[in-house]
């Protein structure tokens, strides 16, 4: 079984990102970005209506608008459309400008129909529905274990609560969309994604086109957290326009659409009742949730689906439990994987409920916690990150911190998978000038793998990072799996490995060097005479495993006077397996800590429920957090080679809502129980609400 | 098009123009002498372009780029999609998140809400612009020492703000180079690799906060 | 965008036959884009001000200030004299969007800017704003809201710079036709009190030159709260303004900003102050007569502690 190398030079270095230098100089060219020749501008027309029955679209005029190449319809015929900015059409012109102009010429006949945009709304038997055949509110799914009724009875302490936590939409920066070409020949598309394969696969399949004759290229990508799997609607219009135009199309969309038509973080409504025994023994939980991932959710199946469930109690033990979950749908636009999808929702109910247990019991939340996580790691990390917080210094009941401005703080655990994908497989090329090029078809959303590629390879050969080519994100290359579950590190490293010690023995092998690392190295390649070596690789076992802990601390201070929350100090200890690259998995730390802050304290998708558009369908009101709402963040990454490389990009972002929300309740003494604690949330938890006088 | 309607009366008769300037407290605010000659002779200039194609020159990184565009097409639209200058990203188009942030005479813009048309006469420079025959600038150097960068897709608004700050004010405070930035939003979260990159910029070595632990060795 | 065609002007004559029934006035843009991107606004022709001579000065007085329209939010944010003279127009210009829409804002433009409702600024619903039937927000979300308002359109007044200018009594002159209009910050704004469809008193055509300031001695200051930090509307704004002798103050001003349709100013509070002792205790009252009449909808009632904290604090910091 192999292992990864026990004395390490450049895997677990500081050393920098290999494409810094290509995004800080703008050279680093994305879906967005790629001009091939004779390329045109693409555009969607979107529904305006939550729902509405489509009689008809006519294109006619708007392929009349001079530089319009083509217009497809999204789909033929009459259909019901069931989500403001649901896709209606498309059009691809010389520039932008023609392409608005063309949207504007395009005639829609509809009929509106009822609908419905709000989870409490839509719950109601007399609510519209969504999907005609099934009502809003999925049947729930149960599952029991002990014999919670009898248990509650036997606590010594019983609490209650219930936590909403909102519809929060991915936002990448680069937008969702592609650069396609679809000729004789057949496609090629370069795509902002996670999952170049994904996306080939989509395409081959929606077109009709043999896989073979389907490239899919992301050499760069603008952010994706779960979102970007597979062409999407946009990459099956973009290949069409393509078609009918004759030339590429590059349809990106705008952020306007990113709001409405291309995933969201399901909602949630947790009513939860926990009860411990005397000494803080967790012993019976009851739980319900219904949450809405838009029209994906809905009454058909138990459970509702969607994406909606959520994990509970999640990483607690409690040995009586009943836990319902339903999902309620929406006329609005589904959900998608989100970065730790379900659990940032997850441990902001359980760990709510834990901290308001803990008062109950006088007992230290951190302790608490320690008694009932089977998790050995988490325990140590609790003990280790509370040190370092300054827990016990900062620790106080809840409310009593003088004055208008108060400090609090809370803690959270976090539980995540990640684990390599047994299909990755990857080659590395020496040539006889020494140099390297080692090739996976996986992709870098900002993660670092490409670096982590160079770092491997460069580890293998002894060599440094700038000799090696590290390429990525195309078809051509050997298959490495989409980007999600933070699964490519540990999946994309063992085969990195597996192919560059594979080169390696065949260099030796070929070349009769005894030791071609290192300072051999340009003599040994010298003697491949003109022919490049080509080794394979594929995951193996040995180099990475699965499961990750984490807890987050947080301190925050509250204005009680304004509302206004100000997040001061986050601390995170997390484990990851082998760190691989130390600064890309710092930078990823504070990734997911920054995302869970703009979870906590400020993103929610606003919907009208007598219109049913989104209302904030921009950075103006959907907001994001900034540099300067941003803390200090203090990270301690705990090295476990022996694990080898398991992923850290979702364990990160799981707990911080939650530790934010416990912080400032600690703060006030009352607990907001909606996300995001807006300023509004907090003075109406502190019952500041209206009242001139 | 253009052309008839300056013609149908749209410059400014000399007669209308004294008339303005004639009696009115606002003229004696507004009407200094050099500016009411150089007035006069600008009145011609004051034509309409457009709204059809019309040549635009724009000076970029020092170069100049010839287009022709209508004048609703801004900056940015002008740089991503007229030429190759694709280092100024598209992310909101609504001046709220700063990916698309040029330098225009020194000082940052969104390009996303400037017209092309308007920003012609003022020496315009992207991210493309900085590194001098293949060297990064110290500021680009700051940030991939820094790693303060993730997916890349902010990170040429961010070169451009802090390589705007730093010509201004050289030693900026904490406090100012969140002021400076305020207006780049990150969603990967490079934020604090981005202050540290602005300060190295400014020669301020920062520590990390980031430890390793073997986990082997706790208790 | 709609096609448009682009003209610059170098008299506000010009710029007014420019713009002629159908074209607006292109000061910084970010507003005015903003609208036109969502078709809100679709004008045939924009005419750059910026050209026009003379009005891109900051002039100190010895009695009074001027500032031309077209000094960028970003001159009086930077402006050494500004803000040592008038700490409060300063404070409340730099909290002013980001630096990079402070290098263009004009200051007649950020007196100008127009409604930040989301549902005026959506760019399919037709509200009462744009000519429709309803005010949407009364009955949906509105915690960003007016308080205060004469008509059912409760979009609140958002430019910042309104509000500390009014707390400093200042002058808007604005050309109107041939004649140039002297108007006091809550005459810049009247008719949006009693008309759904106005944003301020401006007619198509008027043309903001320059605003006045008097020096009066005064002491001012400028606070907002919001949800994030920084680059973000105020929940709340506030300006006070007043004479500082001893421990009383004398000609004191408190003005509310994003909770009425135009800056909230109540006479009565401000009589309340003069002469008095300033103290926590003189600045809840301030505040009780600023709010008595507050009208909360269904969410936006978090303001009012908002604001009685901020009027509190705008009048301590007079002190400092």
């Amino acid at each position: 079984m192999p292992s990864w190398p026990e004395k390490r030079t450049w895997i677990g270095s500081h050393a920098t990102r290999v494409d810094g230098p290509a995004k800080v100089t703008g050279a680093a060219k994305y879906a967005s970005d790629v001009q091939p020749e004779g390329w045109l501008y693409g555009m969607i027309l979107r529904s305006k209506w939550a729902k509405a029955k489509i009689t008809s679209i006519n294109l006619d005029k708007a392929l009349k608008v001079p530089g319009i190449k083509a217009a497809v319809l999204s789909r033929e015929g009459e259909r019901t459309v069931r989500y403001y900015g649901e896709e209606l059409a498309a059009v691809a012109g010389t520039s932008k400008q023609a392409c608005l102009d063309a949207l504007k010429a395009i005639e829609v006949r509809t009929t509106p129909l009822p609908f419905v945009v709000r989870e409490e709304d839509a719950r109601e038997e007399s609510s519209p529905r969504v999907w005609e055949e099934a009502p809003n509110l999925s049947k729930p799914s149960v599952n029991e274990k002990g014999e919670v009724d009898k248990a509650f009875g036997e606590c010594a302490a019983v609490v209650e609560g219930f936590y909403t936590t909102p519809v929060q939409i991915h936002h990448p920066l680069e937008t969702h969309g592609n650069t396609v070409s679809w000729t004789e020949a057949g496609v090629t598309a370069w795509a902002s994604t996670q999952g170049v394969f994904s996306v080939r696969d989509g395409l081959a399949s929606s077109l009709n086109v043999p896989q073979n004759q389907v490239r899919v290229i992301c050499d760069y990508m603008g952010g994706g957290f779960g979102s970007k799997f597979g062409p999407g609607i946009e990459g099956g219009l973009a290949a069409r326009l393509s078609k009918a135009a004759g030339a590429p199309v590059k349809l990106m969309l705008t952020r306007f659409d990113q709001a409405l038509a291309v995933g969201n973080r399901p909602s949630s409504f947790q009513k939860i009742k926990l009860g411990a025994t005397a000494d803080g023994t967790l012993h019976a939980f009851e739980f319900e949730n219904y949450g809405t991932a838009g029209i994906g959710a809905g009454g058909s199946t138990a459970g509702g689906g969607g994406g909606a469930e959520l994990r509970a109690p999640y990483i607690y033990r409690v040995p009586n439990i009943r836990v319902k979950q339903s999902a309620v749908a929406v006329n609005a636009g589904s959900a998608r994987a989100f970065r730790a999808p379900a659990c940032p929702p997850s441990s902001c109910g359980i760990e709510a409920i834990m901290d308001e247990l803990a008062v109950k019991l006088n007992m230290d939340p951190v302790e608490l916690r320690i008694k009932n996580d089977p998790s050995e790691i988490r325990q140590k990390q609790y003990r280790l990150g509370a040190e370092r917080f300054g827990w016990n210094e900062k620790y106080r009941k809840p409310g009593t911190s003088p004055g208008a401005v108060k400090t609090g703080v809370g803690c959270g655990g976090a539980s995540w998978g990640g684990g390599g994908n047994r299909r990755a497989r990857a080659e590395a090329q020496v040539n006889p000038d020494g140099s390297v090029e080692v090739r996976c078809g996986t992709q870098d959303l900002g993660t670092g793998t490409r670096t982590l590629v160079a770092l491997v390879a460069a580890e293998v050969f002894g060599l440094t990072p700038d000799k090696i080519h590290a390429q990525i994100g195309d078809t051509r290359f050997p298959y490495g799996n989409d980007s999600g579950g933070s699964t490519t590190a540990p999946s994309v490293c063992p085969a990195v490995y597996d192919a560059c010690v594979n080169a390696l023995a065949e260099l030796q092998k070929q070349t009769g060097v005894d030791d071609a690392r290192g300072a051999n190295w340009l003599a040994a390649c010298k003697k491949l005479g003109v022919n490049p070596l080509v080794a394979s690789g594929q995951w193996r076992e040995g180099l990475s495993s699965s499961g990750t802990g984490g807890v987050q601390f947080a301190e925050v201070e509250v204005d009680t006077e304004t509302g206004f929350v100000k997040v001061k100090k986050i601390t995170c200890v997390q484990d990851c397996g082998l760190v691989v690259s130390k600064l890309t998995c710092e930078s990823q730390v504070n990734s997911g800590i920054i995302i869970g802050i703009g979870y906590a304290l400020y993103e929610e998708r606003v919907m009208d429920r007598h219109t049913g558009v989104v209302l904030n369908p921009n950075f103006e009101t959907y907001k994001l957090p900034a540099l300067a709402d941003t803390p200090e963040i203090d990270i301690v990454l705990m090295d476990m080679p022996e694990r080898g490389v398991i992923g850290i990009g979702e364990p990160v972002t799981i707990p911080t809502a939650a530790a934010i929300a416990n912080a400032v309740a600690n703060a006030l003494g009352v607990r907001v129980t909606s996300l995001p604690i807006t300023p509004a949330r907090v003075l109406a938890a502190l019952g500041k609400t209206g009242g001139a006088a | 098009m253009n052309k008839s309607n300056s013609e149908a009366g749209f410059s400014v008769s000399r007669r209308a123009f004294l008339k303005t300037f004639g009696t009115s407290a606002a003229a004696a605010a507004a009407g200094q002498l050099d500016t009411v000659a150089q007035g006069l002779s600008k009145a011609d200039a004051e034509k309409l372009h457009g709204p059809g194609p019309v040549p635009i020159t724009l000076n970029v990184n020092g170069k100049l780029l010839k287009l022709e565009l209508e004048p609703r097409v801004t900056l940015l639209d002008a740089l991503r999609n007229h030429s190759v200058l694709t280092g100024a990203k598209e992310v909101c188009d609504r001046a709220t998140c700063g990916a698309c942030t040029v330098l225009l005479d020194d000082t940052p813009v969104y390009a996303c809400s400037k017209l092309a048309i308007e920003a012609q006469g003022h020496a315009i420079i992207t991210v493309e612009g900085l590194a001098k025959e293949g060297r990064l600038s110290p500021v680009q150097q700051a940030f991939v020492q820094e790693d303060a960068l993730m997916c890349g897709y902010c990170t040429p608004g961010f070169v451009m703000s802090v390589t705007a700050l730093l010509k201004k004010n050289s030693h900026p405070t904490e406090e100012q180079v969140k002021t400076a930035c305020a207006g780049n939003l990150c969603r990967c979260g490079t934020y604090p690799r981005v202050m540290k990159a602005a300060l190295k910029g400014a020669g301020v070595s920062t520590t990390s906060n980031t430890e390793v632990i073997s986990y082997a060795k706790l208790a | 965008m709609r096609p448009f065609a682009y003209a610059t002007a170098f008299t506000p004559a010009s710029a007014r036959e420019l713009i002629a029934d159908n074209g607006c006035y292109l000061g910084g843009g970010i507003d005015l884009l903003g609208e036109m991107k969502e078709y809100i606004a679709e004008p045939k022709v924009l005419v750059n001000l910026k050209a026009l001579p003379g009005l891109n000065k900051i002039e100190p007085g010895d009695k009074v200030w001027t500032i031309g329209a077209n000094v960028t939010v970003g001159e009086l944010e930077d402006h050494e004299g500004l803000k040592q003279t008038f700490r409060g127009l300063q404070q409340a210009a730099a909290e002013v969007g980001s630096r990079q829409i402070r290098n263009v804002a004009t200051v007649g433009g950020n007196l100008a800017q127009h409604s930040r409702c989301w549902y005026y600024r959506q760019r399919d619903v037709y509200c009462l704003k744009k000519g429709g039937d309803m005010c949407y927000a009364r009955n949906g979300e509105n915690k960003y809201h007016s308080l205060f308002t004469g008509n059912t359109c409760i979009s609140p007044v958002v430019s910042n710079l309104a509000v500390a200018l009014a707390a400093l009594d200042a002058t808007v002159i604005v050309q109107r036709g041939e004649k140039p209009q002297r108007m006091t910050l809550a005459e810049l704004y009247a008719k949006a009190w009693d008309n759904p469809t106005a944003h301020h008193s401006l007619e198509h055509g008027d043309l903001i030159l320059q605003v006045e300031v008097p020096v009066q001695r005064r002491r001012s200051s400028y606070l907002q709260v919001s949800e994030k930090a920084m680059f973000d509307w105020a929940l709340v704004s506030c300006a006070a303004a007043g004479r500082i002798e001893g421990d009383k103050i004398s000609q004191g001003r408190v003005v509310l900003g994003a909770i009425s349709n135009v800056p909230h100013q109540v006479q009565a509070a401000n009589d309340l102050m003069e002469g008095k002792v300033l103290d926590e205790a003189l600045a809840d009252k301030v505040a009780g007569a600023i709010l008595e009449k507050a009208q909360p909808h269904s969410a936006n009632g978090y303001k009012i502690p908002i604001a009685r904290a901020l009027i509190r604090r705008t009048l301590m910091q007079l002190k400092a």
